[in-house]
């Protein structure tokens, strides 16, 4: 268990005595200090304490100890009962959770179903509480309401493994009273159901937690628990080498090699849900033309952006969801690099001449800078068109990309989507039907009948089949059409890459979910 | 001029500069793209929820009577609430300044520790191999990056040879010091102690360089002085000399350059903090700005304006104190 902050390491101390005998006597003055706790340092955390305010899997792991999600979610996507004991489809557009009876807030009131009720209604209505960014993963989930202590009566308009899939995903239970006390959102409180009940919260920096009794599963693993955030990597990294941290979030590739070979040390890899590509809003010129589109495709070498610049991190990607996922199509492959193709596409689609800017995110997924000057500079060395890479907080990107306006968002750009309800709809609503946060498809010409609508009309069609072999063709297809169309530039399928303590027996979901509950030293 | 003018003048010169720095933070604001109804909402929200958080933001009202709204809150201490946090920026500006404050004044020790025994050796013993040390240190200190120096100081202190922790804060001074007082043990105090090593050097040492830079300046001019030759004509010793008389004289350009370096230190931790991931006002400010939290960055930006004209007029009045001839320009 790490001393927290201290950092004073038995296994490394003095290992290389030159020139640290006389600091390190100075250091032994000073001694070590700290209660042991298991730490989990990430590169970000949350804004505020409130779990319906958020909606990046970072946050959720700083909120999943305390606020309990209503199911298990297994690292294959299924769902499994943990609140909820049993659901039930009683009715076209109503699903019937029933609730365990023995669960307490950690403030000592009982859980019921009108709490249940109201974290949904808070999270799907804007009415309710504050309006709520998790809003789009609960698809077609229009509200809930209490039957007795017991059972809650979801309402949907879709399919119903969908809407349970969403439930899954992001509700995680809040007592309605104690919310409805407080100022909305909740800045720096929590009071959940879950294993861990919290001690200390700063925003953006530290969740401090402990075991809470009176939880109804299982005792957790680690009596005393720290999230923290340090976005700096190498500080992050030597957070790990000096054993402050246990486990720590997206280590450079270039620190994997001496992160392996360190005593003690042992990195963890999963092929992760994040899928990275670039968007080329269609309203205008050029990226109006799929045969342009598709030259953006052959001249983006994203086999070599995995091995040259990731380190061989990754998997390519042909089509908006990556493998595993529901409605995956396994029978596309990925655009080969092909520049001379490339060319030929750009003169066919007459805009030679054009003058692209890639914007690019600053720091938020793995080498993100790198690899859009990478795809840039690729693109740039096509004789028929210019390309240069511009980097911008990723906060200003997602601010004009997740305004459901293709028109405000840059011409072109990177971006990472991650999906963790493992079925292509939350991989595709959100890009490609009108309406949605980032709707950046609406291509209005290009043949009959016209792409934008088809793939958006078969997308809500896809929510509303029942037959499940029906509908994973159904979104074998749209992933078919929009790998043709090309509306995106399909690099790769990012891995997630941890440095943990050797003796720790865990191992790393592809949701990027870190549940302590899983670990074991 | 008296005491009490040349006072009146430098403070209303601070007013002035502190005005000038919240005109320009809210200007930068209004320029800067990015619409913080979007940032307090997320994607999504109804044009009606939008409207009504406009609304009570005061965002549809003119700039003008944005800006003066904003003043008015400045003069009784209200800085507006973070679009992130939903919390009151004063609070999480003032809950960050103990940090900021401890790292800028231990970098200070650090710089007076190291500076001073080696200015004067350099001085002392000029074209010798410890004056040629001790000038090189100095031009290498003046150049290093800090963010650079600070990840080598982490790489071989805490990751290589373990002495130190490599990041974070563990407990504050002032919690540390009721600790020893109340429980009798210090073990919070050298957990702080531990902690701010490395972040202090790094933060220090650019100071460090330029403090011995001027005291061997300072002590090599005094030296020269009749009033050192005719010390030395009485016999008195060369290490009185040194210490008691030239270096005080020298010191006193010294304090001055101490006290107005404090405020850029406080202003220039930005990096160190995100290096260490010590929380104070610099890894704040870095957020702010990241997640576009324009009501935070503002706070800051105008926190460490104040805190710089404050010191500046305080060194100003000590220096002024001590020597008549400035009030009398």
């Amino acid at each position: 268990m790490s001393q927290h902050g201290s950092g004073w390491t038995s296994r490394r101390a003095f290992l290389t005595a030159t020139g640290a005998g006389t600091l390190g006597a100075v250091a032994g003055c000073l001694g070590g200090e700290g209660p042991e706790e298991f730490v989990v340092t990430q590169g970000e955390l949350a804004g505020n304490a409130d779990p319906n305010d958020h909606n990046a899997t970072p946050a959720y792991n700083v909120f999943d100890p305390v606020y309990e999600p209503l199911f298990d979610l297994t690292p294959d996507g299924e769902i499994q009962e943990r609140i909820v004991t049993d659901w039930e489809h009683v009715d076209d557009g109503e699903i019937e959770l029933t609730l365990r009876d023995d669960v307490v807030f950690h403030n000592g009131d009982e859980m019921t179903a009108s709490d249940v009720a109201y974290t949904i209604d808070r999270q799907v209505d804007e009415e309710v509480g504050i309006p709520s960014p998790q809003a789009d993963g609960m698809t077609g989930i229009t509200g809930a309401e209490a039957e007795d202590e017991t059972t809650v009566l979801v309402e949907h308009e879709v399919n119903p493994e969908l809407a349970e899939t969403g439930l899954g995903v992001f509700a995680r239970v809040v007592d309605e009273e104690w919310v409805e006390e407080r100022e909305q959102p909740i800045a720096d409180e929590m009071n959940g159901t879950g294993p861990y009940q919290l001690v200390e919260f700063q925003a953006e920096e530290h969740a401090v937690y402990e075991v809470f009794d009176d939880y109804w599963g299982e005792e957790p693993p680690f009596d005393q628990l720290r999230f923290q955030a340090i976005s700096t990597d190498s500080t992050r990294v030597a957070d790990l080498e000096t054993e402050a941290s246990d486990v720590v979030t997206n280590v450079p590739p270039a620190d994997v090699h001496d992160i392996s070979e360190a005593e003690g040390l042992d990195i963890r890899t999963v092929v992760s849900f994040r899928n990275i590509f670039l968007v080329m809003p269609n309203d205008d010129e050029p990226f109006d033309s799929q045969a342009f589109r598709q030259a953006m495709n052959y001249a983006v070498d994203n086999e070599a952006i995995i091995s040259d610049i990731n380190d061989g991190f990754g998997e390519p990607m042909s089509q908006p969801v990556p493998e595993d996922h529901f409605g995956h199509n396994p029978d596309l492959e990925p655009y080969p690099y092909d520049p001379d193709e490339a060319e030929s596409l750009i003169e066919e689609s007459g805009y030679e001449g054009e003058a692209l800017t890639l914007t690019c995110p600053d720091g938020r997924y793995l080498n993100d800078t790198d690899i859009a000057e990478y795809a840039a500079s690729q693109i740039d060395e096509l004789d028929t068109v210019s390309c240069e890479a511009e980097i911008v907080p990723f906060e200003d990107l997602v601010e004009m990309v997740l305004d459901g306006d293709p028109t405000t968002a840059p011409d072109f750009f990177l971006i990472g989507w991650g999906n963790p309800t493992y079925d292509s709809n939350y991989g595709l609503e959100p890009w490609f039907v009108e309406g949605q946060a980032s709707y950046n498809f609406l291509e209005e010409d290009l043949e009959e009948p016209v792409l934008d609508q088809r793939i958006e009309e078969a997308i809500l069609e896809s929510q509303t089949v029942e037959d499940e072999d029906e509908r994973e063709q159904l979104l074998q297809d749209i992933n078919e059409e929009i790998h043709e169309a090309a509306a995106w530039v399909f690099l790769h399928n990012e891995e997630s890459v941890y440095g943990v303590r050797s003796d720790l027996e865990w191992e790393p979901r592809g949701d990027e979910r870190i549940n302590p509950g899983e670990m074991e030293l | 001029m008296s005491l009490a003018k040349f006072l009146l003048r430098r403070t209303l010169q601070g007013l002035l500069v502190i005005w000038g720095v919240v005109t320009v933070t809210f200007g930068i604001r209004v320029v800067a793209p990015g619409d913080p109804v979007a940032v307090i909402l997320g994607p999504g929200a109804s044009e009606t929820l939008q409207e009504q958080v406009r609304e009570d933001l005061g965002l549809n009202e003119p700039l003008y009577v944005q800006y003066v709204d904003y003043l008015q809150g400045l003069v009784v201490g209200d800085l507006g609430y973070s679009y992130q946090s939903r919390r009151e920026v004063e609070i999480m500006v003032v809950e960050r300044v103990p940090a900021t404050l401890e790292l800028a004044l231990a970098a200070t020790v650090v710089a007076i520790v190291i500076a001073i025994p080696l200015g004067v050796v350099s001085a002392t013993r000029r074209n010798e191999p410890a004056d040629y040390g001790a000038t090189t240190f100095s031009l290498v200190g003046i150049s290093t990056p800090n963010f650079w120096l600070g990840i080598m100081l982490i790489l071989l202190f805490a990751v290589q040879w373990g002495i130190f922790p490599s990041s974070g804060r563990s407990v504050g001074l002032g919690e540390a010091v009721v600790s020893l007082v109340t429980t009798g043990h210090a073990n919070d105090l050298l957990a702080w102690a531990r902690h701010i090593v490395l972040p202090a050097i790094t933060l220090g040492t650019f100071f460090t360089a330029l403090i011995t830079r001027l005291t061997r300046s300072g002590m090599v001019d005094e030296l020269g002085k009749p009033y050192v030759t005719a010390a030395e004509a009485k016999g008195l010793p060369g290490v009185l000399i040194r210490y008691k008389h030239v270096l005080k004289n020298t010191m006193i350009p010294i304090v001055t350059v101490l006290g107005l370096q404090l405020g850029t230190l406080i202003g220039g931790a930005v990096i160190t903090e995100e290096v260490f991931n010590w929380p104070g006002l610099g890894s704040r400010l870095i957020s702010s700005i990241r997640s576009d939290d324009w009501p935070l960055t503002q706070g800051i930006l105008i926190f460490i304006a104040v805190s710089f004209v404050l010191i500046n007029i305080v060194v100003d009045t000590i220096y002024a104190a001590l020597n008549p001839q400035v009030t009398a320009e």
